[in-house]
């Protein structure tokens, strides 16, 4: 089901650069750094020596233990946000080398596989910066309230076990399922901007993540109950109407997530949601 | 939740849904239709029931054009059919360049072909509402002074005027004519482009492609249809850039005269084929 598309652009060239990785070779971090948030930024190149299977945390952790700048000037250690070190959390996503993606999962035989190679890292442009590479993804998760994207089981007596699910139905929710919240989707949207006013959040473009979490819900045979309070809000400003169909999510997207077919699935919720409204809605 | 945020709600999905379909109906219909009447000047040629002695190929197809003018020209409740298409036009250009400014583009960073078609929706929406403005200001509403040349154009010499209008000349082209010529060339492609693309992308707004083969499926017959019409828009705008003004005029010429012919012997016919008050003017 899930066409895993992640990082398929320039994947040849990435595959040839493994094979021809120069061992015991030094690689060039180029890494954008800043003081705190609203501090002004700047970058700091530093030399790092490579070790087999190395990748951009390690190399972070090497920075951390030795943070003197190519020029020889000793600096503070390079800030990050990391957790589960296998491609399953999303913290430590970053824009390396002027794309998103992970940065546990990203080795450097496959960017820099010659001596003197140079990698940029960047913080996500679209949250705002706490330190370094480390930024403040609130506003993905506002979104998923925003949508309210859970199922809803608490209340004054027990509901039950819920109905039977088909497989197919199953397998096209897993595939929904498997999203970590990274934030990769959003930095890629030219829709998804930056917002420093955290008033604006829930009138600002709501995002692919949220859009394919609400689906998520919407097709669970308890979590539809909501459908509706969803349907409200994604019809809504900054909801699925602000899309603008550059498709950018799904590719870069690192659990291969049909993220297009879940903003055209919410597209066609929302026509029958506002049918539905225009001839039986109350308000 | 306030019945004021609601009412919000409804107008921003009313007004994003209506962006999307006055691009199909009726500026996108429109479109078709428009590029199918000038392209005649083209393919006329083959129209038979307009030959007469003496006519060649580019003869009859100077006629065809003649008869689609005069036909559109005699339609009844014309301008209310302008104000509409004018409206919706004005309406999905305030609206698009409002949208498009909501984002930013990134194509320096992520070169995929979706976000490079969606960053030239939007720069092909903009320099389309430039040449529809000028478009419909010098061959519509009459602003001779944006004319190279100062050509006016008329219903009655619709080929050999618009064809002075795009030469920037009556006697063939001139420099500022040229300029004039492949400014219509690239006004015509983007406006193609931004027809296709956006049937394309309005499939998934509305919720109509859902899979991503679906998606594809339809992207391949939107593709389709934009290279016919983007066929038919280039053979329009290089048939109107390379047409002989004195050919044309002379056609034109002569089914004025006939018309005037007919209008002595009967002035019934007359009436429902040319309507023209001043046939002499």
């Amino acid at each position: 089901m899930s066409e895993a598309e992640a990082y398929s652009y320039d994947a040849d060239m990435r595959k040839a650069n493994r094979k021809q990785a120069v061992e015991g070779r030094s690689v060039i971090f180029k890494i954008k750094r800043c003081d705190g948030p609203g501090k002004s930024t700047r970058w700091e190149s530093f030399k790092i020596p490579i070790e087999t299977g190395a990748n951009v945390i390690s190399s972070l952790n090497w920075i951390a233990a030795n943070p003197v700048t190519v020029e020889g000037t000793k600096t503070t250690p390079v800030v990050w946000d990391s957790s589960c070190l296998e491609e399953v959390c999303g913290a430590c996503t970053m824009v390396i080398n002027g794309r998103v993606r992970q940065s546990c999962s990203c080795l450097i035989d496959e960017y820099a596989p010659k001596d003197g190679d140079v990698m940029t890292l960047e913080p996500m442009s679209k949250f705002p910066v706490i330190r370094d590479l480390w930024v403040d993804r609130q506003r993905l998760f506002s979104n998923l309230t925003r949508v309210k994207g859970w199922v809803p089981i608490d209340g004054t007596y027990n509901m039950g076990a819920g109905p039977k699910e088909s497989h197919e139905q199953q397998q096209m929710r897993y595939a929904l399922s498997e999203c970590m919240s990274c934030g990769c989707c959003l930095e890629a949207c030219p829709q998804f901007t930056k917002e420093e006013d955290e008033s604006q959040w829930d009138s600002s473009f709501v995002g692919a993540h949220a859009i394919s979490q609400a689906r998520y819900f919407n097709e669970h045979e308890t979590g539809k109950q909501l459908k509706d309070e969803r349907m409200d809000a994604l019809s809504g400003a900054g909801g699925i109407n602000d899309c603008g169909n550059a498709q950018n999510c799904v590719k870069v997207c690192p659990k291969g997530i049909p993220l297009t077919e879940s903003i055209g699935a919410i597209g066609r919720s929302a026509t029958m949601h506002a049918i539905k409204q225009f001839f039986q809605g109350k308000k | 939740m306030s019945e004021n945020a609601d009412s919000m709600q409804n107008r921003h999905f009313l007004l994003r849904r209506l962006h999307s379909l006055s691009g199909i109906v009726p500026v996108g219909v429109f479109l078709i239709v428009h590029l199918v009447t000038n392209s005649t000047i083209a393919w006329g040629g083959l129209n038979s029931r307009v030959d007469q002695e003496g006519f060649g190929w580019f003869d009859r197809s100077i006629a065809t054009f003649q008869h689609e003018v005069s036909f559109i020209n005699n339609m009844p409740l014309l301008l209310l059919i302008e104000i509409t298409l004018w409206s919706a036009i004005g309406f999905h250009s305030i609206l698009g360049v409002y949208y498009a400014m909501s984002g930013k583009g990134n194509t320096g960073s992520y070169k995929y072909g979706g976000n490079l078609r969606y960053a030239l929706q939007r720069t092909t929406g903009y320099f389309g509402i430039f040449f529809i403005f000028y478009h419909v200001a010098t061959l519509r509403w009459g602003w001779t002074w944006l004319v190279p040349g100062g050509v006016e154009w008329s219903h009655e010499h619709a080929s050999s005027t618009f064809a002075a209008a795009l030469q920037g000349s009556t006697d063939g082209f001139t420099a500022v004519g040229f300029l004039v010529a492949c400014f219509y060339f690239l006004g015509v492609s983007a406006l193609v482009f931004h027809f296709a693309n956006g049937l394309w992308s309005a499939a998934i707004t509305w919720g109509i492609t859902v899979s991503r083969p679906a998606q594809k499926r339809w992207g391949i017959m939107c593709a389709g249809l934009g290279a016919g019409l983007m066929f038919l828009a280039w053979v329009s705008v290089i048939g109107f850039a390379t047409l002989d003004y004195d050919q044309a005029r002379e056609v034109e010429d002569q089914l004025l005269g006939e018309s005037i012919h007919m209008n002595v012997d009967d002035a019934h016919d007359a009436v429902t084929l040319t309507g023209h008050d001043d046939i002499d003017g």
